[in-house]
């Protein structure tokens, strides 16, 4: 890794960084301060109930919301942080590679005597880094907000760490495959394209898999399977098994990247 | 001290590059020359190892260029034909990263160069001109004084005193000793600064010669304005190749016979004279003819 370069990187991204954070975090603090106001209305469970099975499912509330945690992980994480998330990664890891490919200015990076296998891993940090913040700034607000903000109802905090950990591996695999887009190709928005291409088709497979038991195989194809923030936050699932899984996933998906971008042609 | 042999790379039947060689020796100075899309820039991505070769190799001080491209890079400095820097930067910014990048603390030269070509380095570079873009390529390619330096197209967008400055700074760098690879469309430009010039055609090197004979063959044609129609006809009456191109107006070809046309011209009232520019296809076509006509 260049360290300098990295610091560049991070600074020149910063601006769009920023407005992750500060979207994630201040959203996670605006839904658990009306959190006491919703769990206090009567009639809400009721009312939930009386939608279809799937639609529950899809809006990830298939029990109503019995506690902070659940209603943290339906609604913020089941929707608003995933497309945030979402977004950043098909944004970033666009922009770290094929970007500079495509305008150029990757010939500058690869004239000084830097190999490329230490630019990409240099990229690819700055990406995953940008991703770890936003999802750490997420957790402390969500932390702090329950803390400070409301009475009377307790965020178990280790289980909400452990859906951060897991979230943010899950993104980190998508990550990985949309940066190995972004390394093989020369045209940005071609590599924007397949990367939103192929995540908005795997959000979709989970959104129709959840729907009916009918359609439940699809779950099988989407890289969302994984990513079941209530089950997550309950502990209802082998959280280290899956964690690992997904670690090494990234792991192997970043050095392919990374391989392939050393072996290819450049159009600089 | 640059190397190339063999050098392949088919992109189509057409285009590409087939069977390159050619050498740069330590301290020359080597024109590159040929028109656009004739396979200047794809030979210097092969120098940069930026694309690998289908045959052939490349080096550089005796590294593979492809395989060693990394460290090639310590003692290279390069300038890229279409230059793009990275976002949101200003010169200076830009500049500190790369020499960040390369560990390299003297800011000397650098300065040195900023205030040669009197660069504003505080100014975002996307508010640059593309002169101004092209000073800073330049500086980034020789502020840590490297031996070999590869330049494509480096003259592009600059004016002409800008341009007088960059090729007294090439002069220079050849009286210390570099190793310069440089590409261009223009004649004049190689004319000045190369000892040696090879021309590239549809991927294929065409000449690879000394400058002084490249410039004895030279062909240039003056278009010239007398002031009355006897001296036409005396114009048009010499063994010169001639052409008529309006009243009182004629474009004479000169090639190596310079002082028979100053000769010619003593004996006439010349009201104006001026060279006119020739594309490279004219003057290798008549590089060939001239060496037919000499076998």
């Amino acid at each position: 890794m260049s360290l300098p370069l990295y610091l560049a990187m991070m600074k020149n991204h910063g601006k769009m960084l920023g407005g992750f954070i500060y979207g994630a975090s201040a959203y996670i603090v605006l839904i658990i301060w009306i959190y006491p106001s919703i769990a206090d209305m009567k009639g809400f469970n009721e009312m939930i109930a009386a939608l279809p099975e799937g639609m529950r499912k899809l809006i990830g509330m298939e029990n109503g919301i019995n506690s902070l945690s659940d209603y943290i992980a339906g609604e913020f994480y089941g929707m608003l942080l995933l497309i945030i998330l979402m977004v950043y990664v098909i944004l970033t890891s666009t922009r770290v590679m094929a970007r500079l490919v495509d305008q150029g200015s990757m010939a500058y990076l690869l004239a000084t005597p830097n190999s490329r296998v230490k630019v990409a891993i240099t990229q690819a940090a700055v990406l995953l880094t940008g991703l770890a913040l936003i999802v750490g700034f997420t957790t402390l607000s969500g932390i702090a907000a329950s803390e400070w903000l409301i009475d009377g109802y307790q965020l178990d905090v280790p289980s909400f760490i452990t859906l951060n950990l897991l979230t943010f591996l899950v993104f980190s695999s998508i990550a990985g495959y949309c940066f190995f887009i972004s390394s093989v190709n020369n045209d940005e928005k071609k590599a924007l394209g397949i990367s939103a291409g192929i995540t908005l088709l795997f959000y979709m497979l989970n959104m129709a898999g959840k729907l009916s038991e009918k359609t439940e195989w699809m779950l099988n194809f989407t890289i969302f399977k994984w990513y079941d923030p209530i089950k997550m936050i309950n502990n209802e699932t082998e959280a280290l098994w899956i964690g690992c899984a997904l670690g090494i996933l990234t792991f192997l998906l970043f050095m392919l990247s990374v391989a392939a971008f050393k072996k290819r042609n450049l159009p600089l | 001290m640059i190397q190339v042999k063999g050098l392949s790379k088919r992109f189509t039947d057409k285009k590409g590059l087939f069977d390159l060689n050619f050498e740069v020796k330590k301290g020359e100075v080597f024109g590159y020359i040929g028109p656009n899309g004739a396979g200047k820039s794809t030979t210097i991505r092969h120098l940069m190892g930026f694309v690998k070769p289908d045959s052939g190799y490349s080096s550089i001080d005796g590294m593979d260029c492809w395989k060693n491209a990394a460290r090639i890079q310590e003692k290279t400095g390069y300038l890229p034909g279409e230059i793009v820097f990275l976002e949101g930067m200003t010169g200076l910014g830009f500049l500190s990263l790369v020499q960040k990048m390369r560990k390299q603390e003297c800011i000397k030269r650098r300065d040195e160069l900023i205030e040669r070509f009197q660069l504003d380095v505080n100014s975002p570079i996307r508010k640059m001109s593309k002169g101004m873009k092209q000073k800073v390529g330049i500086i980034a390619a020789f502020m840590h004084s490297p031996q070999v330096l590869i330049l494509d197209e480096p003259t592009s967008g600059l004016d002409p005193l800008m341009q007088r400055v960059f090729i007294d700074l090439i002069l220079e760098e050849k009286q210390n000793n570099k190793t310069i690879l440089m590409s261009s469309h223009s004649f004049q430009e190689i004319e000045r600064t190369c000892d040696s010039a090879g021309i590239i055609k549809d991927g294929k090197l065409v000449a690879l010669e000394d400058m002084h004979l490249l410039r004895r063959v030279q062909r240039r044609v003056f278009e010239v304005k007398v002031k009355s129609e006897g001296d036409m006809e005396q114009i048009i009456q010499s063994p010169l190749v001639t052409e008529v191109k309006g009243a009182r107006t004629i474009h004479v070809t000169v090639q190596g016979n310079d002082q028979e046309f100053v000769q010619l011209l003593s004996r006439c009232d010349v009201q104006h004279i001026d060279t006119r520019p020739q594309d490279l296809e004219d003057i290798f076509m008549h590089y060939y003819d001239r060496r037919e006509v000499e076998k």
